[in-house]
């Protein structure tokens, strides 16, 4: 029991983080209706990132988040402007394809110049937090990790004033919703997409900054967290930021469960399998309204 | 005669919208029965009901005896009956002849006689002559005849028009009604004609069924319908009234 | 005409390269056709009905499997082999497919790639298929080019030359199948599908049926392909054939092409496999080997054409080309004989 509890709470703090990579492609979804085959190459971008500034200026990825989020944000906008806008109009396999062209873009590139080898942020505050433990109830809650979460929560938090309670945020929901009844009062839907991918791809990446504490920082990290967070969106009822986040924390739960019980291979395996199952059976999501 | 479609009680909500409740109709073979009422009144609803691509949730709808409600689109189809759609749909980028083959594919596996039919079919439609051009790159009312065509070939015995003049001009639309009037006459199809304009639909219709808000008004010969206080004050106006 | 010329050059690609012993081109030849091939086996789901397949190389391992099982355990013919496999991967595929039918668009490709990520650690541990450590086909030394055709077997030098014509054999016999598949029913209805799926359930077509009907003829080419990649690598990894490559580059080959043309997938593997090669022998044991340049460069093409040249390379208008070259060239003196125009 001890065990199935140990790994519901570290799958809850997963599941914070799992929740900021996947926001960024809900809101990218939710407005525009794309499919983003790169998204956990961003993310990567954001670890290199934080690895990099890391090794070379002794920055902390706590401090380093700001200045790669706003990089990343500019990388966003201009991958809308240049590539996305223009296969915005064609058919849904371009915009797919298009994506996939990017993420091979990316990965190499990345492969280029850093070589595929395993990388490893170290002496940062949350890694010299390792080791440290609240325990509740005899469960062992790591602070390194919590600590990442609890940012993680506050990031969304802030993302969801700026959606709910700003002009902007209400204009970027009315895009959504109807986007020649926003053009009708004057929204610019161009600006609010290229807005959402700069924002989208911020937030990943920053949530590739905190991830970098965790995990091993490698070319290849990307891609079970774009299906993951496909899976998480698909769960969360697609677009909507709340439910991201439930479905973010059941993700997490069920992968951390999956792997107490199952060989390491598998924890995402059940994760993939649960997203074709919500397709065929629920497909609104576990909290989405049809 | 027994009837060919027999719609009973058929509701459908959607969410906490009643779109269609306890609606029935039925069609004879060989009838021409317009489907009338404002915006909204669920005549859609019920063309969707009837070809499958929604299912009632209380009610039956029954063709030729065999109960259809909860059919899937292809196999009532196949049992007999084709739609066409408000907003006109085709294989945008087939060619006019290819579109209505995959109707003609319906009735016969082969393409070679099912390129001879739809060539035939073409013809009596009147868009002989553009059958290699890009459905896409048609006008709307050519669109609509495709769309026609296609439905017939797939050699069905009840047809369901849904605003199929909606969007023509005044010569277009004379043109459709001729070509219902040549399908009804030649081909011998029930026909059910969903459509706002009364010019059209009083002089082609057999009988009137008249839907509001989800429910059947009334129904009868046109002339009558037309009279009927509920009717005009429903949906068609005191000026159609003083026209007739 | 164009068919007889390329039908010839086909032909006889491999010959200068037996002459003077580059056997690598042989190759290369096999890895274009064996790609050719795969692509318009996509071509029938991606171009043709119209769903996008993320993860066809399960199909590929499926009949590299269960060829490398049926040869080693059962002693059958290659050929056999072959047609074993291609049953089993169609079996699986209609099996896997017919419940994931209803996902449209995205959530169908995402589900296929899932489906891809679920088989990685399938392959890697499961006992039946010697998990990550593989699985060896043996092969027997010796035998005649024509042994050679009918077992699949082609030790030693031969290998190129042998499997070149394997691979133009089963190229051959695949683009025969997809162009009688494109003017059949078949093809009316994958296109229909792809279309409107509404429109084409209103005049009678199950779309389901018909979504796993084009995407079993895509699991036959796949694993048609999976087997012949097995035999010639005489053995069966499963990382080496779940790799994303044997995913991404049909794909590629067919959009690059021109998705949805029977000769597509043709002209984009020709584009596309001599890059790769052409990445590892001129950066060949340097610094940037192995660093995937050539992925690089794939991503490039792919954001390229998805952004300016979206119907692919067939869409460009060639016709218009060659009429302008043949104006531009000076016309031939023209013989002065009367009462010719």
């Amino acid at each position: 029991m001890t065990i199935f509890l140990q790994a519901v709470a570290d799958g809850l703090q997963m599941g914070l983080l799992y929740a900021l990579v996947a926001v960024g492609l809900a809101i990218i979804w939710g407005l525009m209706e794309m499919i983003n085959f790169a998204h956990g190459e961003f993310m990567m971008l954001g670890m290199f990132g934080a690895w990099g500034l890391s090794v070379s200026l002794g920055w902390d990825p706590l401090i380093s988040m700001v200045p790669i989020a706003v990089v990343m944000y500019g990388l966003g906008v201009l991958v809308y402007r240049v590539l996305m806008q223009r296969v915005q109009r064609g058919e849904m396999f371009t915009q797919i394809f298009a994506t996939v062209g990017l993420f091979f873009f990316i990965q190499n590139g990345v492969v280029a110049v850093f070589t595929s080898d395993y990388r490893f942020v170290e002496g940062s505050l949350l890694t010299g937090l390792s080791g440290a433990n609240l325990s509740l109830g005899g469960v062992r809650i790591g602070v390194p990790l919590l600590v990442g979460g609890l940012i993680a929560l506050g990031l969304f938090f802030l993302l969801y004033l700026l959606i709910d309670r700003t002009d902007f945020g209400l204009a970027m929901q009315a895009t959504a919703e109807d986007r020649d009844a926003a053009m009708l009062v004057g929204i610019r839907p161009q600006r609010m997409y290229a807005v959402a991918w700069g924002l989208g791809t911020a937030l990943v990446a920053v949530a590739g900054v905190i991830l970098a504490n965790f995990f091993s920082v490698y070319p290849q990290a990307g891609l079970s967290f774009t299906v993951l967070a496909y899976a998480i969106v698909a769960l969360g009822g697609f677009g909507s930021i709340l439910g991201t986040l439930l479905a973010a924390l059941v993700v997490g739960v069920v992968q951390s469960v999956t792997a107490a019980y199952l060989p390491p291979a598998f924890k995402d395996a059940f994760v993939f399998g649960s997203y074709i199952l919500i397709g065929l059976f629920r497909p609104q999501g576990l909290f989405g309204r049809f | 005669m027994a009837p060919l479609l027999q719609v009973e009680g058929c509701t459908k909500r959607f969410g906490g919208l009643v779109a269609n409740r306890d609606v029935s109709l039925t069609i004879e073979p060989r009838e021409i029965v317009g489907l009338i009422g404002p915006n909204g009144a669920g005549k859609t609803t019920l063309f969707s009901c009837i070809s499958g691509a929604l299912h009632p949730d209380e009610g039956r709808i029954l063709l030729d005896g065999t109960d259809i409600s909860k059919a899937r689109p292809e196999q009532v189809c196949r049992l007999g009956v084709a739609r066409t759609w408000q907003v006109v749909r085709s294989f945008g980028r087939m060619t006019v002849l290819d579109n209505v083959i995959c109707g003609a594919l319906r009735r016969t596996s082969r393409v070679g006689p099912a390129r001879a039919r739809a060539l035939e079919l073409l013809a009596f439609t009147g868009l002989a002559g553009k059958e290699d051009v890009t459905a896409a790159a048609l006008t709307l009312a050519d669109k609509k005849r495709l769309e026609i065509t296609r439905a017939l070939a797939t050699s069905p015995r009840l047809l369901l028009l849904d605003e199929a003049m909606s969007g023509l001009t005044p010569f277009e639309t004379t043109a459709a009604v001729e070509l219902v009037r040549r399908i009804h006459s030649e081909l011998g199809l029930a026909i059910c004609v969903v459509e706002h304009v009364m010019e059209v639909v009083m002089p082609l219709s057999h009988r009137v069924v008249v839907l509001d808000h989800g429910e059947k008004l009334t129904e009868g010969p046109p002339a009558e319908v037309a009279r009927d206080e509920r009717v005009i004050t429903a949906y068609l106006g005191d000026r159609y009234r003083a026209r007739t | 005409m164009v068919w007889a010329v390329a039908a010839l050059v086909a032909l006889l690609y491999p010959v200068p390269f037996e002459r003077s012993g580059q056997i690598y081109y042989e190759t290369v030849g096999f890895l274009v056709l064996l790609n050719a091939m795969l692509g318009i086996g996509w071509n029938i789901i991606g171009g043709w009905a119209g769903q996008f397949d993320f993860g066809p190389s399960i199909f590929f391992a499926i009949g590299a499997y269960t060829a490398a099982l049926l040869s080693i355990h059962w002693g059958f013919n290659a050929w056999l082999a072959l047609l074993g496999a291609v049953v089993v991967s169609v079996v699986i595929c209609a099996a896997l497919t017919y419940p994931v039918t209803r996902l449209r668009g995205h959530y169908f490709a995402i589900a296929t790639v899932a489906m891809w990520m679920i088989a990685q650690p399938i392959g890697a541990t499961w006992p039946l298929i010697n998990g990550s450590q593989g699985l060896f086909i043996p092969v027997a030394s010796g035998g005649s080019f024509v042994h050679g055709m009918l077992t699949m077997e082609f030790p030693g030098r031969g290998k190129g030359l042998g499997f070149y014509y394997l691979s133009l054999l089963l190229f051959v016999v695949t683009l025969l199948g997809a162009r009688a598949v494109e003017r059949s029913k078949w093809g009316f209805y994958f296109r229909a599908v792809r279309d409107d799926q509404e429109g084409a359930e209103a005049i009678g077509i199950d779309s389901r049926l018909y979504k796993v009907i084009a995407r079993c003829l895509m699991a036959a080419v796949f694993a048609a392909g999976g087997t012949l990649y097995g035999f010639w690598a005489l053995a069966v990894f499963p990382d080496q054939v779940l790799e994303v490559n044997w995913n991404i580059l049909p794909m590629m080959a067919a959009v690059v092409g021109g998705l949805g043309r029977l000769w597509g997938p043709v002209l984009g593997a020709i584009v596309l496999i001599p890059i790769s090669q052409l990445m590892t022998t001129t950066l060949g044991a340097g610094p940037l080997a192995g660093r995937g340049i050539d992925l690089i460069i794939y991503g490039a093409v792919i954001m390229l054409i998805a952004g300016w040249r979206p119907n692919g390379l067939l869409s460009l208008p060639w016709a218009e080309w060659a009429a302008r070259v043949r104006r531009r060239a000076p016309a031939p003196p023209v013989p002065t004989s009367r009462g010719r125009s």
